[in-house]
This record gives C-alpha cells, structure tokens and sequence, in this order.
C-alpha cells in the first residue's frame, strides 16, 4: 500500500517537526461514506469519532518514535483503519487519554473525498455535495443536474489535481503511506506549491493545509490549551443571545448543520463553543454576524480548537478591524476596493460609482461616502465570499487567501467586477442613461450575478491566467497595505473633522506617503494615490 | 434632476436580529415561509409591484437589512430616499421591542429625511403564531407604553403578523404602500430632490487640505 516510502524521511520529518506537542505527522483518513449514507448523525458518527480521537493520540506517540517504525507498519495508516487494529498495537505502550474534555477533541471528518469513482458516483447521486451543502441552492438558479454536469467533469479535475499533490508531497520528502493519508505538514512555501495551491487544493487535505500555511501551528503552540479553558469556562457572555439566534441561520442547506427534531448537531455544539470562546478572547470584536459563517465552515474542515485559531489568525492578520464595533475594517477596505476599481477597471468607474440617484461621487468623496455598490461587496470582505459564490468556488478563493493573504480578497473583487461587466445583462442594464431604478438594478445584478459562478477554474482562471486572463495576479500585498494605510488615515482625519479638531497633514504623515512611491508597483497604483493626495 | 419613476417605492425593514425581517419580505413578496434563510449580512431587497385605492399602480421596493447594531454604519447609502420605514419587533422578544425607538432615531439620522416629524414608519410585531406562553408578558400594555409615550413619539400603526402562516402581512404591506405614496406625493410637491442634501451629511474636501502643494 505505501509504495512511495522514502528512506530520506527517516532523517527528515521528524527533524522537522518544531510542534511535537500538536502535530502529528500524518493523520489518519477515515471514510466518511458511513456517515453519509445514513441520515441518523449520532449512530454513524460516534465509531467514526472515537477511531479519529485514537489515531490522532496514536499518532501524537508516534511521533515520538523512530520513524522507520512507522513505515514498517502500515496498517495504522490504512484509510478504514478500524479500532481492532489500532488496538492490536498496544504494544506501542500509548497513553490514551480518552476523557478529559473529550468534546473538544472530537472530530469528525465530514468531507467525502474525492479519490475513487465509488465516491464520485455516491456525490453524483446524493442530493448533497461533498461537504454536505444541499446541490440544489435556494440562492440561485443552480439545479442538482447543473450541478452534477459540472461535478462530472470537476471531479475528473479533482483526481487529476490530486496526483499533483501527491507528487509535489513527494518531491518534497513528504511521503504519504498511501493516498488516503491526509498529512499535517506541507511543503515550503515557493512559486511552486503557489501554484499548485492557485489550482486547488485536495478536499479533504484543505483543513490542514489552511492551517499549516496561515500560521496556525505557531498560534496553537504559543496558546497551548488556552481554546480549552475558554470553552469549558466561558459558556456564556453577553453576546450569548445573539450567537444562538444565528446558529440556525447559519448554514440551513448543510445537512451537518441541520437541527432535527430532538437532537441537537454535534456541528452547531461546536459552532456555538467557538463563537463564544471567540467573543469572549476578542472582546473588541465580540460577536459580530458573518463570522458565523466564517467559523461555520472552518468547522467543515478543521476541528474546535483549530477553528478558533483560525478565526483570531483572520481577524487579527488578514482582515483587522473589518468585524470590530464600528466594522471601521469594513469601510476601509470597501475604500481601497474602489481605488482599485477606479485604477484597474476605470471604464467602470463611471458606472459603479454613481449614488442612488445616478450621480457620479466627486473624487475626493470616495471615501467618505462609498457608493451604494458598496452594499454588495460589504459581505465579500465580513463573509469572504461565503455566500456570495458557489460553495466550491468559496473554497478555492479560501485555498489562496490562507496561503497569500488578503490581497486575494480585492484580486478577486475586481474579477467579479470584470466578469459580471462582460455579461450582457450588465450591458444592458447600464447602455441607458441609468436612472435609480437602474442603479439599484444594477446592484441586484451585482448581488446575484457571483452566485451563478459554479466553475471555480472560470474564475480563478480570470483572475491568474497570465495569457487571456486579467492579471489581477498582479496587485501586490504592498499596494493593498500602502492603500489601507491611507484610506483608514483619510477616514480616521474625517472622523477628527468630525469632531473638530485638527486635521492637518504633518510633515512625517507627509514624508511616508511620499516614500510609498518606492514600492514596485505595476499598474502605476501609487501613483494614483499620490494624484489623490496631492491634487 | 432626479430619474425616480413616480411610482417606485422604497421601504426599509429595519429591527432587531432575528425578528423575521427577511421572513417578511419573502411573504409579502413571494408568498413563501423558509427554514432556510441565512443570517443576512449587508443588504438585500425586493421588488413588487402592487395596486392600491383600486386603480393605482406602485412598485414596492423592500429593503432587508442586517439586524445586527454595528451594520448601522454601511446603511447610510440606502436609507436615502425612503418613503416608509417598517420597524420591526419579535412578539417573544422584549428587547427588540424596547430598541425600536432607537431604530427609529437611527434612520432619521442616516436618512436625513425633510420632514423627520410626520415621516410614516410603521410597527410590526411579528411571530405571532408561537406559543403564548413565550410572547412577552403584558405584551399589549408593554406596546402602548412605547406607542403613546409622546416623548418617545412611536404614535404609529402597529400591525401583529406572522410572516411563518402570512397571517397579516398583506395588510402591513397594503398600508405601508398607502403611507409610502403619500410620502412620495409630498416630496415631490415640495420638489426634494434626495441628491439636494447627498453629501451634507460628511462633507470632506481632501484637495483643500494640500492646496499649499505645488505638484
């Protein structure tokens, strides 16, 4: 079964490990086709769980161990790796430590992976799709045979991306004992691994890329048992009533999310532990709606624990303030949105950004009043797309943004843009003199249009693609940094003004903006914002 | 100037998260009650068109929005030109009854509406099927405390629904297309035109600010 083993390993991957403590250097894959062809979640998730609990233990003490041991003994990574197995390995001498706070430590795999036709076809005849999102979508006009015409072909794509990885894991002294194995580690960063990660990544494997590669290793290890004592103790806080009015309303056409007549969801147990652990650690930032939908569907993929520190990572890193009190984040980067519609898609520009009434917004207005476009981009930055796009294609844009960063959220704002103005609808709707009715028209467009985009590849294809794509690829993290920095000074000087006081520009606010001219810059992007600033 | 067609409408569903806002909408609009919806982030909204006093054709325009207090501050865009204003409140929640008053100075301030005193909201109490054990106590009582209260000025119509059985919402609707019509009358008689006042609100002028630089 594990034909790739490679006697470098021995030397390398357990070196490597810098997180004994948390990580593991594989983890087993358990087959979730159990739990999915059953409807009763308790029955078929209970056996699956406790094998998850023992493989992770198991695996935590190997690592422990030489690694050769492990090679020698394959069995423990076979895919439907039962109990009886394990367990005829006691020798290992383990410590299992089963009940201390067992409900935090559950997991249970919910993503049908996609690595034989058995699965494909199970996928093709469920009225759900591998994560458990009901195919047919409420939200647009998407139907079960559009969606298995498309899956038909994704799926194909999604075997062949998945040798890619293999490969690269490969390559990269990563073996896997067989292709079920889902590894915790990954490769180094490098235009390679970008690439790869730019054409998806494996299903099942993305839990644990996201947190690999977002830095979530380094978080869990400086915190080490800090999610624990917050769930177990902060049950409750002020923001208690309004998390469990969204629990329900969060992912209603996942069926791991559904409420059943008596049962509660293992899945909104955990949603509500981690939005109020959240609320509680964050108390800057509370509970704020859409990060429901953010912890939602981390907790597809990842566990509690993981989630949780996937959602600090988010909101302290790549999206600060965006969910604060005053989504102060939220206004700023809609600012930095329309800067760059205004730079890279100008002839938009006299459409986007009109008012209600049909008048364009004066230049140095931008951003104190953003047009009322800005409504339909407002959950792409508080939601990241969660909602806006097909499932799949969230997911995609979700592989990048953990591995580039927020730049990915603004490349793939102006994608949309530029593909919904290629349409012939838009055309339509803006080849008049446009009145408000047709400016709120154009909006409803603009809301519906992104959730027709069942094909990620489109999509990500638009955005990347050097030869016939836009080359959004091309808007570097230190554009959106240097453009961030000034809307949030404009907004924060317009904010003074408010109150009267002084809004003068300094010398040394001065002098740095002047030095962002340095900045390798593409599309002359810098320049722009000098133009604004000096004008 | 302005390109609004007389007879578009704007109303806007505001009210506590949770009350039934969008589960309002997608009644009056669609006929249809959902499990299903989503938590709603930003805003969102519909269009129906209706006739009312019999022969007079209107197109409703229905603003959902995002209950939650801080996705205030992304509303100012579309409070503009309102005719009506709904607020709502869950018939088994107290505090969403209690902040309507708050709601309704939100929107005067965002909306910045001409004639802030008789400008027509409505009341909605919503959820009117559950059981009564979980309404709010003395609700009626409770209600007329913050209708009559002539300080806290909520002397509007209050309508009781159920957007989960349709019970009463046409008739909130018939209403608020009434009360939004005169509102539209009255503004175009007086000639208001929404983009008057479109930038008073936040009035910044970055050029003036380096008028002192030569490049």
């Amino acid at each position: 079964m594990s034909q790739f083993l490679d006697p470098t390993l021995e030397v390398s991957t357990p070196k490597q490990s810098g997180h004994k403590r948390t990580e593991s250097s594989y983890s087993t894959s358990y087959s979730v086709l159990d739990i999915y062809e059953t409807e009763s979640p308790i029955s078929a998730r209970s056996p699956t769980t406790t094998n998850n609990e023992l493989g992770d233990e198991i695996m935590r003490g190997l690592d422990e161990l030489e690694f050769k041991d492990l090679s020698n003994d394959n069995t423990l990574f076979a895919s439907n790796g039962s109990e009886t197995e394990i367990n005829s390995n006691s020798n290992l001498n383990l410590n299992l430590n089963l009940n201390s706070n067992s409900y935090i430590e559950e997991r249970i795999e919910y993503i049908t992976p996609i690595n034989n036709i058995t699965n494909i076809k199970t996928i093709l005849s469920s009225p759900y799709d591998m994560y458990g999102f009901k195919k047919k979508s409420n939200l647009s006009s998407i139907t079960p045979e559009h969606y298995n015409q498309w899956f038909e072909q994704y799926s194909q794509y999604l075997l062949e991306r998945k040798q890619k990885w293999l490969s690269l894991m490969r390559t990269n002294g990563l073996n896997l004992p067989n292709d079920s194995t889902i590894p915790t580690r990954f490769p180094p960063k490098s235009a390679k691994v970008k690439k790869l990660i730019r054409k998806g990544i494996p299903p099942e494997w993305r839990g644990n890329a996201w947190f690999y590669y977002a830095g979530g290793y380094e978080k869990l290890s400086k915190h080490n048992g800090l999610y624990k004592e917050i769930a177990t103790n902060g049950v409750k806080n002020k923001d208690s009533d309004v998390i469990e009015r969204d629990l329900d309303r969060t992912f209603p056409d996942n069926k791991y999310f559904k409420s059943n007549d008596n049962n509660e969801p293992k899945m909104i147990q955990s949603l509500r532990r981690v939005l109020t652990a959240f609320a509680h650690y964050k108390p800057q930032i509370g509970y704020c709606q859409s990060l429901n939908f953010l912890a939602g569907l981390l907790l597809l993929f990842m566990n509690e624990e993981r989630s949780f520190w996937m959602l600090v990572i988010l909101t302290e890193r790549i999206i600060p303030n965006v969910h604060s009190h005053n989504l102060e984040g939220v206004h700023t980067d809609q600012g930095v949105l329309m800067l760059c519609i205004k730079e890279y898609i100008n002839q938009l520009w006299p459409i986007l950004g009109k008012s209600f009434d049909g008048q364009l917004i004066a230049e140095d207005k931008i951003l104190s009043n953003l047009p009322p476009i800005a409504l339909v981009t407002s959950p792409w930055f508080m939601s990241l797309f969660v909602g806006v796009l097909p499932i799949e294609s969230t997911l995609r844009i979700w592989d990048i943004l953990w591995y580039q960063g927020s730049k990915t959220i603004f490349r793939i704002g102006l994608t949309l843009f530029k593909m919904s103005s290629e349409t012939n609808e838009f055309q339509e709707l803006t080849s008049t003199n446009s009145s408000q009715n047709d400016q709120v028209e154009l909006y409803q467009f603009m809301q519906s249009y992104p959730k027709s985009l069942l094909d990620p590849n489109e999509v990500l294809g638009n955005c990347f693609k050097k030869i016939g794509g836009y080359g959004y690829g091309s808007l570097s993290q230190a554009e959106i940094d240097t453009c961030r920095e000034f809307v949030s000074k404009q907004r924060e000087k317009l904010n003074n003004k408010k109150k009267n006081t002084s809004i003068a520009v300094t010398d040394e606010e001065r002098q740095t903006l002047l030095l962002g001219q340095d900045v390798h810059d593409v599309y002359g992007f810098h320049r722009s914002i000098m133009i604004l600033q000096i004008k | 100037m302005s390109g609004r067609k007389k007879t578009l409408l704007k109303v806007i569903i505001l009210g506590d998260s949770g009350v039934g806002k969008t589960s309002l909408m997608q009644q009056f609009v669609n006929n249809k009650f959902s499990h299903q919806y989503k938590a709603t982030i930003g805003a969102d909204f519909l269009t129906k068109e209706i006739t009312i006093d019999n022969n007079k054709q209107v197109s409703l325009q229905i603003w959902d929005t995002a209950g939650q207090e801080r996705f205030q501050s992304l509303g100012v865009a579309f409070y503009r030109g309102a005719d009506c204003c709904v607020l709502c409140y869950d018939v088994t929640n107290e505090k969403s009854l209690n902040n309507l008053t708050s709601w309704k100075d939100e929107f005067l301030v965002q909306s910045n509406v001409t004639n802030p005193q008789d400008f027509p909201f409505i009341i909605i109490g919503n959820k009117i099927d559950v059981d009564d054990s979980k309404k709010i106590p003395s609700l009626q009582k409770k209600l007329q405390n913050i209708t009559n209260n002539q300080l806290g000025g909520l002397n509007y119509p209050v309508f009781e629904t159920s957007a989960k059985e349709g019970i009463n919402v046409e008739a909130a609707f018939e209403v608020i297309a009434k009360m939004a019509l005169q509102q539209e009358e009255l503004n175009d008689a007086n000639g208001h035109d929404v983009s008057d006042d479109y930038n008073d609100a936040i009035n910044i002028h970055l050029e003036s600010e380096y008028s002192g630089c030569a490049c």
